[in-house]
């Protein structure tokens, strides 16, 4: 997020894009609830029904895939209409110009014929998130206009064109200088409890700890030498879905899993677990018999988030510190032991010689301290100053007291670039052999693939099994009822769930949970095409077609 | 800005601010049962009344806003009077069930019944609501010891927005209620538990706690959730090393009281038997390395087709020694021969900095390759 979770209580205008926030991120909509009460504005763009529309001003119910022509519709008229700011553009961005160009084209009449949006409500989500607006009360901000804030999550990102709509949404706040002010901003709520921190430590094929990049000569000679190496490897690695190709081709022969289950969460699970079964050597380090961990070679046991220490960065990049409630369960290790243990063995097969305990560590300080010594973002932090609320980044020395917000007065590249966007469609999308759009994402009661939260007594009870939801007109057609059974399937394979006749979904969209093994919904994602850039899946669109087992 | 004077001490505050707001700040201590920081004014309780000079009567300090040049008395013979006959009400209707009740410690009622000295009523006892409902594995509903706050009703609609309860009925019929007080399951509750917490009494009480101990016996450890990216802090209650509950924390959190469904009930995952204890080799590479007699082979069927694959029917369990030598050796023999590039290292966004940046270090510069990401994507 480049604002704080703090902040959105206090926001005149909050317009959410692509995240189910009442169920994936339940405390953030607390947030925007209270933003509610107070008389700001909710606008929602997304296909589904989610719970926050009952709290929402403007529910633009998209066709899945078009909400980058409604996006540009709303800068199309927000340009238009006179609504752009332009002081800030002038001050703080450049390539305006051009930008604007491109944008001619995108209207609210082309966007609502593509969206299923009305041009009215295009418009009105332009105003009200241009200029601010509230419902009623008084703004906790005295400038010139409200503050908008856009939260977003992973149905912006997890698509063919995910790098274009965020960049798109950077535009949208740039255009109206909704961005590095309080109540501001374009704020992505992470997913996982340290998918900031994974990133920010340097789990990324490109970087290095701290966003360093790997084909920098520079970056990896400075930590080539604070590591103590000679060289440090230059090209840019594998992400999850290009290694899954390239298991099936035999170039990647070993796969390190540590806590994740591809074969719920990668798409398209036949080519996952076909990839899978292939590898020389698939080591699982888990907390639970993962249905990955059924495929590897070596199982290596770790202890859970309740029972080690650490830090973690949330979603406002805040980095906190965890403390162990329980014991290590058996003879689980921590993953940092396990991978200390392991790399001096590797060290030792190889003949590699290093310093006396060049992967000993005492304790998950003494790793923080090497860490934040060549991450700069987390340059100025250590555990005593972590303690309490924690810090957030970047804070890159030990009197910086962190960044609540980004992009204050200068962006971190100087000025902000206004990246001109044209819509792609979908890579796949439905005809009549498929003619279903299917979309997945989480519900409230469950967590990713479900290791944990299927486990959990009460959760299960509230939600114990998966279920499709389908629009009653959809439903209709292949003579499905409520609670019947039904098959879905796409161009990679087939699953059998439970109907739910829901009007949460448009016609022509169903929707689906990943978190069901007896129904994993990967099995028909696709794995073809990748964001360009991002190389993400584009996990929430993609052809289906639903069968009734008793017809 | 305003200037007041509270008890004597001189106080500025922004306008707006309350006396209650503004006692708070400057660490006095007014009584109160309805009143919660994060949620509306409720005014019922009358507990917190204080005496402004100049004014007849006694005002709740929670709905009142400082005035300048206001001098307020929050502690006097008549306002404590005040309070003990308010107390003693709520005492007519509410069991004192102190020596066995799970709330004692943390219940605000027997707090000010201790601070006011009142040990029973001095009205006809009558507890009015007897409906106990323990519809969910969640929370426990038991009306008898509702004081009709109203901090619930607030939470679940100002905060939640879930808007899953009602204060219904008319005087001693009145109690907290779903739609035609059905189960709550049938209701929009998003069983959050932001109502358990915000409850004064034991009126509403987590299931996961009872007969597990009492609120002075309990150990307390502050952590950070492990579930989604919002970072809440929780508080989690334990006996003999047993997680009994958990719950918001207040102070330096993004949460305040405030968690998800997952968070304040789905930590019992942690010691679920099916938690691996041991490292554990593939049956066939045992049988390759002589650790078993019997020769195995990976079952074609995807364990996704395997109602409940048991991990035992597929693995040997084994020492850490065995199995971390095992993968050197491997990971050895591939690195050598087809290359660093042969090796992908998936790490993990529910693992901590230190560890993932070991991770990607290992890879690096043990392994030497880029070939690191893990799960942001997904």
């Amino acid at each position: 997020m480049t604002n704080s979770i703090h902040e959105i209580r206090d926001a005149d205008c909050i317009f959410i894009t692509g995240s189910n926030t009442a169920e994936s991120h339940p405390v953030i909509s607390y947030e925007v609830i209270r933003a509610v009460r107070r008389g700001a504005h909710v606008i929602i763009i997304d296909p589904r029904r989610i719970p926050l529309v009952e709290h929402a001003t403007l529910f633009l119910q998209i066709k899945p895939g078009t909400d980058i022509y409604v996006f540009l519709a709303i800068m199309h008229t927000i340009i238009r209409e006179g609504w752009a700011d332009e002081a800030f553009i002038v001050e703080r961005t450049e390539g305006y110009a051009d930008f604007k160009v491109d944008l001619e084209r995108y209207t609210p009449e082309y966007a609502s014929l593509v969206s299923g949006v009305p041009v009215e409500q295009i418009e009105a989500a332009a105003r009200i998130y241009a200029l601010g607006g509230r419902k009623s009360g008084q703004s906790c901000y005295d400038d010139s206009h409200g503050h908008s804030m856009i939260l977003y999550a992973m149905g912006i990102t997890q698509r063919s064109n995910g790098t274009d709509m965020v960049m798109t949404l950077a535009n949208l706040a740039m255009l109206c200088g909704q961005i590095g002010k309080p109540s501001t901003g374009v704020n992505p709520l992470r997913g996982q409890s340290n998918v900031q921190g994974a990133c920010d430590v340097g789990c990324l094929v490109d970087v290095f700890p701290g966003y360093q990049r790997v084909t920098n000569a520079t970056s990896r000679n400075a930590l080539a030498q604070a590591w103590g190496v000679e060289t440090l490897p230059g090209e840019v690695g594998l992400t999850i879905v290009e290694a899954m190709r390239a298991v099936s081709d035999g170039s990647v022969r070993a796969v390190y899993v540590m806590g994740e289950n591809p074969m719920m969460s990668d798409p398209n699970t036949n080519h996952v677990e076909q990839a899978l079964r292939g590898l020389d050597l698939l080591i699982v380090q888990d907390i639970f018999p993962s249905e990955t961990a059924h495929l590897a070679h070596v199982i290596l046991p770790a202890v859970s988030s309740l029972e080690k220490d650490g830090t973690i960065t949330n979603t406002e990049r805040r980095v906190q510190v965890i403390q162990p409630v329980l014991p290590a369960q058996g003879n689980a290790w921590t993953d940092w032991q396990i991978i200390s243990e392991l790399a001096i063995r590797f060290d030792k097969q190889t003949g590699r010689e290093r310093n006396q305990g060049y992967w000993q560590y005492n304790s998950a300080k003494a790793i923080f301290e090497e860490l934040s010594g060549v991450t700069p973002i987390y340059g100025g932090m250590n555990y005593s100053r972590l303690s309490g609320e924690g810090l957030q980044w970047p804070c890159p020395d030990a009197e910086h007291p962190g960044t609540p917000i980004l992009h204050v007065g200068k962006f971190s590249r100087g000025l902000g670039k206004f990246n001109p966007v044209v819509a792609h469609d979908p890579a796949e999308q439905p005809d009549e052999e498929y003619p279903l759009i299917l979309t997945t994402g989480r519900v409230l009661y469950h967590y990713h693939t479900g290791t944990m939260t299927r486990r959990s007594e009460p959760l299960a009870w509230r939600e114990p099994r998966g279920y499709i939801e389908i629009n009653a007109e959809d439903a209709a057609h292949v003579n499905l009822k409520d609670g019947h059974a039904v098959v879905v399937t796409s161009r990679r394979g087939s699953i059998r769930t439970r109907a739910k006749i829901s009007e949460n979904v448009p016609a022509g969209t169903v929707f689906l949970a990943f978190h069901w093994r007896e129904a994993p919904a990967n099995m028909l994602t696709q794995d073809f095409a990748l964001d360009p850039i991002a190389k993400i899946p584009e996990y929430k669109v993609c052809a289906v077609r639903l069968d009734n087992p008793r017809a | 800005m305003l200037n007041i004077v509270i008890d004597g001490q001189p106080i500025e505050v922004q306008p707006g601010t309350t006396i209650m707001e503004a006692s708070r700040a400057n660490g006095i201590d007014i009584p109160y049962l309805c009143y919660h920081p994060d949620l509306s004014i409720s005014g019922g309780c009358r507990l917190c009344m204080v005496e402004i000079e100049g004014r007849a009567d006694p005002v709740p300090s929670c709905g009142q806003a400082c005035q300048d040049k206001m001098v307020i008395h929050t502690q006097s013979k008549q306002l404590s009077q005040l309070r003990r006959e308010i107390i003693d009400l709520f005492l007519a209707d509410h069991p004192l069930d102190c020596v066995i009740c799970e709330k004692a410690g943390s219940c605000l009622l027997q707090k000010y019944a201790y601070e006011y000295g009142l040990t029973k009523t001095s009205h006809k006892f009558n507890v009015s609501r007897s409906l106990y409902q323990d519809d969910n594995p969640f929370f426990v509903r038991d009306h008898k010891y509702c004081i009709l706050c109203s901090r619930c009703v607030r939470a679940c609609s100002e905060i939640v927005g879930a808007d899953a309860i009602e204060i219904v009925g008319r005087g001693f019929e009145s109690h907290v209620a779903t739609p035609f007080d059905g189960p709550m399951i049938d209701s929009t509750c998003v069983f959050c538990g932001s109502c358990v917490q915000v409850c004064p009494t034991a009126a509403l009480m987590p299931v996961s706690r009872a007969g597990k101990g009492r609120e002075w016996e309990m150990e307390r450890i502050e952590t950070i959730c492990g579930y989604c990216g919002v970072g809440c802090k929780i508080e989690y209650a334990l006996k003999d090393g047993e997680i009994c509950y958990a719950q918001g924390v207040s102070e330096q959190s993004v949460n305040g009281d405030f968690l998800c469904t997952k968070g304040r009930y789905g930590w019992d995952f942690a010691t679920n038997p099916d938690r691996l204890a041991n490292p554990m080799i593939r049956r066939d590479i045992a049988y390759q390395l002589g650790l078993t007699d019997e020769p195995w082979e990976l079952p074609e069927i995807s364990p996704l087709k395997v109602r409940q694959p048991k991990i035992g029917d597929s693995f040997i369990e084994t020492d850490w020694d065995t199995a971390l030598n095992l993968v050197a050796e491997r990971m050895k023999d591939i690195v050598q021969t087809h290359g660093p590039n042969a090796v992908m290292g998936l790490a993990s966004a529910r693992c901590t900095n230190e560890e993932n940046y070991l991770f990607q270090k290992f890879i690096r510069a043990g392994i030497g390759t880029n070939n690191v990401d893990h799960c942001a994507r997904l």
